[in-house]
């Protein structure tokens, strides 16, 4: 609880000074969010035409990174090889769905790249694997296309409207 | 309704078991009545009629949202103050379910009694032995007929929000979502006497002592302190009256006890019953003598140990009951109002040139004493009157129900005070200069002339002389300087830095949209006659004298708020002034070794000086003010975008910010700036009218910022934890003064455009090939 501060005179005398609270670890905040997520809205742009999709995600240790997968003949493949400028929502409205002021989410932009093969590529598949083991089938198959997500920014959002901006 | 379930239950047929369901004083009462003790007739609404009326109304949800928008421990006791007002209004509003609205009407049928009614608040978890929360919920006394008593009880059901029970919401384990309320509704007892009784002294519950008080009427008497009681210390092992204090009520009874010894024995006898009943020290509320001795209320009593003196005890000081309020308006506008503008006025007028260093010292002494005397009087009177305006707020409320819950605000507007008087002036003196082009023009380029340091007053003041309109506006300048700016901010005396007020009244003579500072003084005045005309038709006919009395201290309240912090201003700006005579005289006889920044540890290092004279080298240290660099720290990857406040004046304004912090950002601050600050204070107010909008970290609808914001139709956004720290000069930000939103900066995706130019990577089109 803040001190009763009512107007002060000049700060140097008494009950003046700047109160400052503690300023919240929006890195951990994020953080702490995505592991308690296992699905994020993907957006993507083409046509002159935005598109949501739900997809299944893991992401690397520093935040930088994040991979997904699609099939081959979707509307959202397609999106993604027109324009890779992609922005992923991930939200705790399921944890709160009656107070809207402790749902926290997060935007996150930044660029698709698509994976074929190489380091990242086996990282990317074993991080997905290892956070949804019952999608090993469908990472596997030949119709699947593997994308990186290189991180330009997280808009984080709390208690409703309180937004920063974190780059990581 | 649920039979297991019930909305209303009869005080003489609940038992122990119920507490959960019917609270903590019902219960009590419940007990005292099976124990034989006479209690007032009547019925308990319980928790699951609180439940209802909060579910079928969502109340909860707005509960939640009210609360939940903002860190708890970022709110300020203001912004906890306007809370509780939102919930409040929303109960007020809502409708009670038909199915509650008839149970409670049959219960009263039942009662059979056309009595006035008490109603009082019975929270599962207050009164526990633990913390005694006596107070933090309301209690409504001589309530009749129906709607008066839905109403009484949606108040009471809403002080369980009250600004008071947010404040101990920890303690109280307040959930929106899990909390609840019942209320007991009884038979208001009238007997010739009444008072309260205590099991031990709660000032020293260790002592073989036990205390009796009694007023004549009402226990409410006594209880809110309208009445000063006659008071009888027992031997709380034996009974055996150790002494005896007649109440100071003036009158001819004065001297006469108003309880025999019968009497005594009786509420002593009562005290051990419940006490043993119980296993804790009671606290009684009692009325009546003899066989007509009635039980009020029992509750285990909060001895001082157990409730230390913190913040929110001095808050609760701050809500003054009607008759204390009173008497504070009555001391504050006509004792020390009046006391503290002489002080310095006279303080204004010594010559402490002529001073030698003792006479001097000692002057420097007088002004600390007098502006200590003057801080304790500010917190302890001053800031306690400032709740004139919170009982308006309140009263109006009740009365008119309005949509918006500060609609009353308006009925603040034409107030006169110095500060409208002196933005006035400074307008005026403006106005001089924009009908003046030649005139203006050399000022300015004299202000903010770019070589350079800014000339002296004198200097500008010299060549100002030689222009035709230039006399009249040297006195036009110099009266404001002398009338108004003997105060001080931020170590400096602004009547020492012409050239800072100067720029502002450039500012406000070049600015094209020129709002005009002393329409606070002047405009509105249909909507505040209209406004008043809303109140009296609410209260009805024989309430209209009572308005008139609210909204004279509200207006008072605000008013004497906004001279008091002006006037104090005086004060430190005469203890600066005598300090600056101080340093100049050692500096003259060569003892300054090192010089600092002057403050308030300055004045006693002087006073020690001109005390000492065989001291040749004296310090003077930097003292650590408000320095723009240690406010603001620079973060690299994280950046705010959006702020949350609260919505203090409505309005939306886009523009740069301009952080006043120091006396030097008076100077630099421009028209259409978005002012940045702690806390809008009275000194600064005339920097208000210029700004596009304005963001506080200090937060609240009824603060000084808020209210004048709201006059001049200045956006503001308050209550933004960090604003000074977290905003940087210059930055473009939006002010959305309707929902209480800082936007920082503009939607850029410059970042997402650039992570393309540097990785240059083939579209995915092209891997497929």
């Amino acid at each position: 609880m803040n001190s009763i501060d009512e107007p002060i005179f000049g700060p140097e005398f008494g009950h003046g000074g700047f109160e400052t609270s503690e300023e919240p670890d929006v890195e951990h905040s994020i953080r702490d969010l995505l592991a308690h997520q296992s699905f994020c809205v993907l957006c993507t742009q083409g046509q002159s035409q935005p598109y949501g999709s739900l997809i299944a995600f893991a992401f690397t240790d520093n935040l930088k990174t994040f991979f997904f997968t699609t099939p081959l003949a979707t509307r959202k493949f397609k999106l993604l090889s027109e324009c890779n400028r992609i922005a992923l929502v991930i939200d705790s409205r399921c944890q709160h769905p009656d107070d809207m002021t402790k749902v926290g989410a997060v935007t996150v932009t930044g660029k698709a790249e698509r994976l074929q093969s190489g380091e990242e590529f086996e990282q990317g598949i074993a991080l997905l694997k290892s956070r949804h083991p019952y999608l090993a089938h469908f990472l596997e198959s030949d119709s699947t296309a593997l994308f990186k997500v290189d991180v330009v920014r997280y808009f984080h959002v709390t208690r409703f409207q309180e937004v920063s901006q974190w780059i990581p | 309704m649920d039979s297991l379930k019930p909305y209303v239950m009869p005080l003489n047929d609940v038992s122990e078991t119920d507490e959960k369901v019917i609270g903590g004083k019902a219960s009590k009462l419940a007990k005292l009545v099976g124990m034989g003790y006479r209690v007032p007739s009547g019925f308990c609404v319980t928790i699951y009629a609180y439940n209802h009326f909060i579910e079928t109304n969502r109340l909860d949800e707005m509960i939640a949202f009210e609360l939940g928008r903002k860190r708890f421990q970022d709110m300020r006791w203001e912004e906890i103050w306007d809370a509780a007002l939102r919930i409040r209004s929303s109960f007020l509003r809502e409708k009670i379910p038909a199915v509650i609205r008839n149970t409670i009407m049959t219960s009263l049928k039942k009662m059979g009694s056309e009595k006035p009614l008490a109603v009082r608040s019975s929270a599962p978890k207050e009164d526990t032995a633990r913390a005694s929360f006596a107070g933090l919920h309301e209690s409504y006394i001589g309530v009749t007929g129906m709607e008066d008593l839905l109403n009484s009880i949606r108040l009471v059901w809403a002080s369980l929000w009250s600004d008071a029970a947010l404040l101990y919401q920890k303690e109280l384990g307040l959930d929106p979502l899990r909390s609840s309320m019942a209320v007991v509704v009884q038979e208001l007892v009238q007997e010739d006497i009444s008072g309260v009784a205590f099991g031990c002294d709660p000032t020293a519950p260790e002592e073989d002592k036990a205390i009796i008080e009694a007023v004549p009427g009402l226990c409410q008497n006594l209880v809110d302190g309208t009445l000063d009681p006659d008071r009888w210390l027992l031997r709380k092992s034996t009974g055996e009256m150790l002494a005896f204090k007649p109440g100071d009520r003036g009158g001819a009874e004065k001297g006469t006890p108003l309880l025999e010894s019968d009497d005594l024995k009786l509420l002593y006898r009562a005290l051990q019953g419940i006490e043993t009943l119980f296993g804790w020290q009671p606290d009684l509320e009692w009325t009546g003598r003899n066989d007509r001795l009635t039980l009020l209320q029992a509750r285990p009593i909060t001895t001082s140990q157990a409730a230390p003196k913190d913040d929110k005890s001095y808050y609760l000081t701050l809500r003054p009951n009607e008759q204390n309020l009173k008497k504070l308006a009555q001391r504050v506008s006509e004792t020390l109002i009046p006391q503290l503008e002489k002080e310095g006025e006279k303080m204004a007028a010594e010559d402490l040139s002529k001073l030698n260093d003792r006479e001097l010292s000692e002057a420097i002494e007088t002004r600390q004493d007098a502006l200590e005397k003057w801080k304790k009087i500010y917190w302890d009177e001053f800031i306690p009157f400032a709740h004139g305006v919170r009982r308006l707020a309140t009263y109006y409320n009740d009365a008119v129900r309005p949509q918006d819950p500060y609609e009353f605000i308006g009925l603040l507007r034409g107030q006169a005070m110095r500060s409208t008087q002196r933005n006035r002036k400074m307008m005026e003196l403006s106005e001089v200069l924009r009908s003046d082009p030649s005139l203006l023009e050399l000022i300015r380029d004299q202000v903010f002339g770019e070589k350079g340091p800014p000339p002296s007053w004198q200097d500008v003041r010299h060549q100002i002389h030689a222009l035709p309109q230039g006399l009249n506006f040297v006195r036009g300048f110099e009266s404001l300087l002398e009338e108004y700016m003997d105060v001080s901010y931020g170590r400096a005396r602004l009547k020492d830095r012409p050239e800072l007020v100067l720029k502002t009244v450039v500012e406000m003579a070049i600015s094209k949209e020129h709002s005009v500072a002393g329409d606070q003084v002047t405009g509105g005045q249909t909507d505040v006659a209209e406004l008043e005309k809303k109140l009296f038709r609410a209260v009805g006919q024989e309430h209209i004298e009572e308005a008139k009395e609210v909204l004279r201290i509200g207006r008072m309240s605000w008013r004497l708020r906004d001279d008091d912090n002006l006037l104090l201003g005086r004060i430190e700006s005469q203890l600066l002034r005598a300090v600056h005579v101080g340093v100049e005289l050692l500096r003259s006889e060569g003892r300054l070794q090192r010089e600092g920044r002057v403050g308030e540890k300055t004045a006693n290092i002087i006073i020690a000086a001109l005390r000492n004279p065989s001291q040749k080298k004296v310090i003077i240290p930097d003292e650590n003010g408000t320095e723009r660099k240690s406010h603001h720290k620079k973060r690299k990857s994280v950046k705010s975008r959006q702020l949350i406040g609260q919505p203090a004046a409505p309005g939306l304004a886009t523009g740069p910010v301009c952080r006043v912090l120091v006396p030097e950002d008076f100077g630099a601050f421009k028209a259409g700036n978005i002012l940045v600050c702690d806390a809008i204070q009275p000194n600064m107010t005339h920097l208000v009218p210029l700004a596009g909008g304005i963001i506080e970290r200090r937060g609240g609808m009824l603060i000084h910022g808020a209210i004048i914001a709201r006059e001049l139709g200045v956006p503001c956004v308050n209550g933004v934890p960090n604003a000074v720290d977290l905003l940087e000069d210059g930055e473009l930000v939006t002010v959305d003064g309707h929902l209480g939103i800082v936007t920082v900066g503009e939607p850029e995706f410059d970042l997402e455009r650039d992570i393309n130019k540097i990785y240059l990577h083939p579209k995915v089109s092209d891997l497929l090939k």
